[in-house]
């Protein structure tokens, strides 16, 4: 397949959290707030004025600061965030939005709030409790929590504009992104897809870590490049997987798998567009502010939801997206020490096979992609083993 | 024959001999060491603590509760019952013998008041526990031919870290019965070799070994087939962590009954939280109520809830003792222990019993002024979360070094009343009560929280931190870097106390001990009060 024309653009701004398009909205005068999780709804954070920057630790080696402060045994990618934040790496930031939706990340925020960590006299960071359930008490609950927390501080601080018609201008714009992507994403259902599960990561991680004005002009044009993009007459790859998981902002761990022959077609983790890039919709009569709550609440398939219903409807999220997407198998991929995680991946990896009947890779990684060799031998023994239970199938046939 | 030798013989001071037989040997010349069997700290013979102490330990303690475990199998439900849950489960007949033995370990050298207190705290919680675990297997399917008895349809799961006050309002009704808290909690103290299979059994169907092991241990009950059938519904809860909420989904898978998630906000300082929190213990009776059949009886709440209150009052009133005077007679484990059991199963009589039984011993010990722990170097506050196959390491402390754990974190918890004057207000404080569980007000919930350090501290005249380093809670490992700051900062003298909560393989009780006597020889340049207790093996022991 021929290049992306802005992949490596792309690329490029993932190379650093304070990228070209971060520096050029502060530039203009806005306010990066940063946030780690989901459940800090980003269009809140996409008022005019200002703009949302999923934070990443790209590039980090080992954290040895963070580590004094969070031990060698917490998840890596917290302590990485807490590395980048001491190096001075997120200086850029105005304000954290934080969540304690888990524990680590929290910590790491906490760390934010606690130290002079940020060298930016505007910094503040501030915490939204998030509930654990899909009911009306939450939705009323978080609601009131995104107004108090987020909304009030924003116009408090900054004099951001959070009328319900600057958050419907918010909301039309981010929903011109899930569309894109949306859009983008659905290609990787065609048998021989244009786009790789590699570049998909790519424009996906562009979409949460620029401001999205400056970014939806590329997203446009890659969406409108891809439908006369021509795929390699015969797909390189020997399986279709479903990629889900803990959080990954690496694209390079897709890349990695890719290479070993595996298509990634989907992406339900943490950072990815499974749930993520759904568009949110307001009743007539609706609050904005009640519109996003609810969306945020309803889409999100993370394994902190407690009801029963949820715990046993996200096995079956992951079977209805290897159908959707016609996959072969499943890999879940957890960071170690994340808790949520390493039992989820426990329970996929034995109740997918068992009651959905699809092969399952469960794998545990850091943060940095650092044990390439033994995920590589581990990725091309489930994609044979894939392979050889094809042709079992077929043979039976 | 062995000659005698009349020497020696003539150098014996006999006034010493007879004292020491009749007081027990003072504090420096016990070597309690000497007194256990290699690895497996079995006692070659009781510790002779003098006429009177021996015999009270004897006849009040060893004897008495062995009639007492009798007697509370036969009120609770009979030997039948019990000797098939003795069969069947691992947990049981892996714990219930040894509970004498764990006595021992808790109430080592204690004399006078501080004895007598400190085990009338273990007797309430062995009357709790086999309460617990009789009305288990009364119920139990499993123990009943896979029928669902009438027991059965009256019993209450819940997560053994969902508050038990939640269901004061069908107290009259039906039981509730924590799901961990006798397989896991309890036997981990007992014998600390059990729970080892059940954290073996999780991990085998995957699970890293690197998340929280009390949920690990909780979560592979199940794995096992291990946990009675004695409930057709579950409330379970958010409380502490990240583990305790991604454990309940495998647990959920092997039950497979009616489930309600109970969670409490995490952001609890928040005023605008508390709300949510008590509309979410309202739909929690809603759903009993739905899957009983049973309304709601506020007189209930109210009753059980007035004597809750009762409980606080009076650990108020130790904790004053205990932060002003050294007349305090409750040992550091005991206080931890009875603090937690109690306030986190909710009401029980043995517990209004047992407070009649020391509250006399300890008006006793301030209007005598008994120096209870006469040979208290140094006032310690134990901070975080606490080794359970070595919560006993305070009486071993006290017994070397002269450490006296005056109070801990766990027991700093629940602390408040509960208004009980309308409905409203009452709903408003059991969701800040549920809020202030062990682990959620302070190791993992907000930061702030778990620097209340400092000023328990003061409060407690404490001049030493045990600060509890569990290796795989992810809420205090988060935070090690400005305790240590701030260790330094405020010159104080923190002893981290790595383990594995309940998991004696990471760390074991030698390596602890091993830590502590580092520090106290290197940093505090002291020397030990029992030097026979510096290094022993008990690698076997319960």
């Amino acid at each position: 397949m021929r290049d992306l024309k802005h992949l490596i653009f792309f690329e490029n701004l993932l190379q650093e959290a304070n990228n070209d398009l971060v520096k050029q909205a502060r530039q203009e005068g806005r306010y990066a707030l940063g946030y780690t999780c989901y459940f800090m709804p980003e269009v809140l954070l996409d008022l005019p004025g200002c703009f949302s920057v999923r934070l990443r630790a790209p590039r980090c080696g080992s954290p040895e600061m963070a580590t004094y402060y969070m031990s060698n045994r917490t998840c890596h990618y917290g302590r990485s965030l807490m590395e980048r934040a001491l190096e001075g790496g997120f200086n850029f930031l105005d304000a954290q939005l934080a969540t304690e939706t888990c524990t680590v990340t929290c910590r790491f925020q906490e760390h934010l709030k606690q130290m002079d960590v940020i060298q930016n006299p505007n910094f503040f960071c501030e915490f939204t409790d998030v509930p654990f359930k899909k009911t009306e008490n939450s939705f009323v609950h978080y609601r009131r929590q995104l107004q108090a927390h987020v909304l009030d501080p924003l116009h408090e601080k900054f004099g951001i504009d959070t009328s319900d018609e600057a958050l419907l201008a918010a909301i039309a714009q981010h929903n011109e992104v899930c569309r894109l992507i949306s859009e983008i994403g659905a290609y990787r259902k065609l048998d021989n897809p244009p786009i790789t599960g590699y570049e998909f990561h790519v424009i996906q991680l562009v979409s949460l870590t620029c401001p999205k004005d400056l970014i939806l002009p590329y997203l446009r044009e890659t969406a409108e490049e891809l439908k006369t993009r021509q795929p390699e007459l015969r797909s390189p790859f020997r399986i279709r997987v479903v990629l889900a998981g803990a959080e990954n902002d690496d694209p390079y761990f897709t890349q990695l798998l890719e290479s070993c022959g595996a298509l990634v077609v989907a992406d339900r983790y943490c950072y990815g567009s499974l749930p993520g890039r759904e568009e949110i919709h307001v009743a007539e009569g609706q609050s904005p502010l009640d519109a996003i709550a609810r969306h945020y609440l309803s889409t999100s398939m993370c394994p902190r939801f407690m009801p029963q219903e949820d715990m046993r409807g996200r096995k079956k999220y992951l079977a209805d997206l290897v159908r959707e997407y016609h996959a072969d198998g499943l890999i879940v991929a957890s960071n170690k020490f994340c808790e949520y995680w390493s039992y989820e991946r426990t329970m996929d990896a034995l109740i997918l096979p068992r009651d959905f009947g699809i092969p399952t890779c469960s794998i545990e990684k850091e943060y940095v992609n650092s044990a390439s060799g033994q995920l590589r031998t581990r990725f091309q023994a489930f994609i044979e083993s894939v392979e050889i239970k094809k042709i079992q199938e077929g043979a039976k046939k | 024959m062995k000659k005698i030798d009349l020497k020696k013989l003539k150098q014996l001071d006999v006034k010493k001999l007879a004292k020491d037989f009749w007081q027990g040997k003072p504090h420096g010349e016990r070597r309690l060491g000497e007194l256990y069997e290699d690895k497996t700290g079995l006692y070659k013979h009781r510790e002779w603590r003098g006429v009177k102490d021996t015999f009270y330990y004897f006849n009040n303690i060893w004897l008495y509760n062995y009639i007492m475990m009798v007697g509370d199998i036969m009120k609770f439900g009979g030997p039948v019952i019990f000797a098939k849950g003795l069969w069947r489960y691992r947990w049981m007949g892996q714990t219930y013998l040894p509970v004498l033995h764990w006595f021992d370990r808790g109430l080592e050298g204690l004399r006078g008041e501080a004895l007598r207190a400190s085990a009338w705290h273990y007797r309430a919680m062995v009357c709790v526990t086999i309460n617990q675990f009789m009305n288990m297997f009364k119920a139990d399917a499993n123990l009943h031919g896979g029928k669902h008895n009438e027991a059965w349809h009256h019993s209450i799961a819940h997560k053994e870290t969902v508050w038990g006050g939640i269901f004061y309002p069908w107290a009259d009704k039906f039981t509730h019965i924590p799901l961990e808290m006798i397989p896991y909690f309890v036997t981990c103290h007992v014998n600390n070799h059990t729970v080892l299979n059940y954290i073996d059994a999780v991990q085998s169907i995957g699970l890293p070994g690197d998340p929280c092991p009390m949920c690990q241990a909780e979560a592979g009950l199940f794995v096992q087939d291990d946990m009675p059938d004695y409930a057709p519904f579950v409330i379970t809860s958010n409380e502490a962590c990240d583990g305790s909420v991604a454990s309940t989904a495998i647990q959920d898978w092997f039950m497979n009954i009616p489930l309600f998630a109970m969670p409490q906000p995490m952001q609890f300082d928040d005023p605008l939280v508390q709300e949510h929190c008590a509309n979410e213990i309202k739909e929690c009776w809603r759903f009993i109520e739905e899957q009983t059949g049973v309304p709601f009886d506020w007189e209930q709440l109210k009753k059980n809830l007035e004597k809750q209150n009762e409980l606080q009052r009076f650990e108020w009133e130790k904790w004053d003792v205990a932060a002003n005077t050294n007349h305090y007679p409750i040992n550091g484990v005991a206080q931890a222990l009875y603090r937690i059991y109690q306030s986190q199963y909710g009401e029980h009589y043995i517990w209004h019993d047992t407070d009649k039984r020391v509250r006399k011993i300890l008006e006793k010990c301030v209007e005598q002024r008994i120096d209870t722990f006469p040979m208290t170097r140094h006032r310690m506050i134990a901070w975080s979360c606490a080794p359970l196959y070595y919560s006993h390491w305070c009486t071993w402390a006290y017994n070397c070094w002269g450490l006296n754990t005056i109070i801990n974190m766990d027991s700093l918890m629940f602390d408040m009343e509960i208004r009980t004057d309308n409905l409203e207000n009452t709903v408003m404080d059991m969701a800040k009560y549920h809020e202030w569980a062990p682990m959620r007000r302070m190791a993992v919930g907000g930061m702030h929280h778990i620097f209340e350090l400092w000023e328990n501290m003061e409060k407690f005249h404490c001049d030493m931190v045990m600060m509890y380093d569990q290796l795989q809670c992810k809420g205090m490992q988060g935070v090690v870097g400005l305790f240590e700051d701030e260790f330094r900062a405020r010159n104080i003298h923190a002893i981290w106390m790595p383990h594995a909560l309940p998991d004696k393989r990471t760390v074991s009780r030698a390596e602890i001990r091993r830590i502590i006597n580092d520090y106290m020889t290197t940093v505090m340049q002291e020397e030990p009060l029992d030097p026979s207790l510096l290094d022993f093996d008990d690698s076997e022991s319960w």
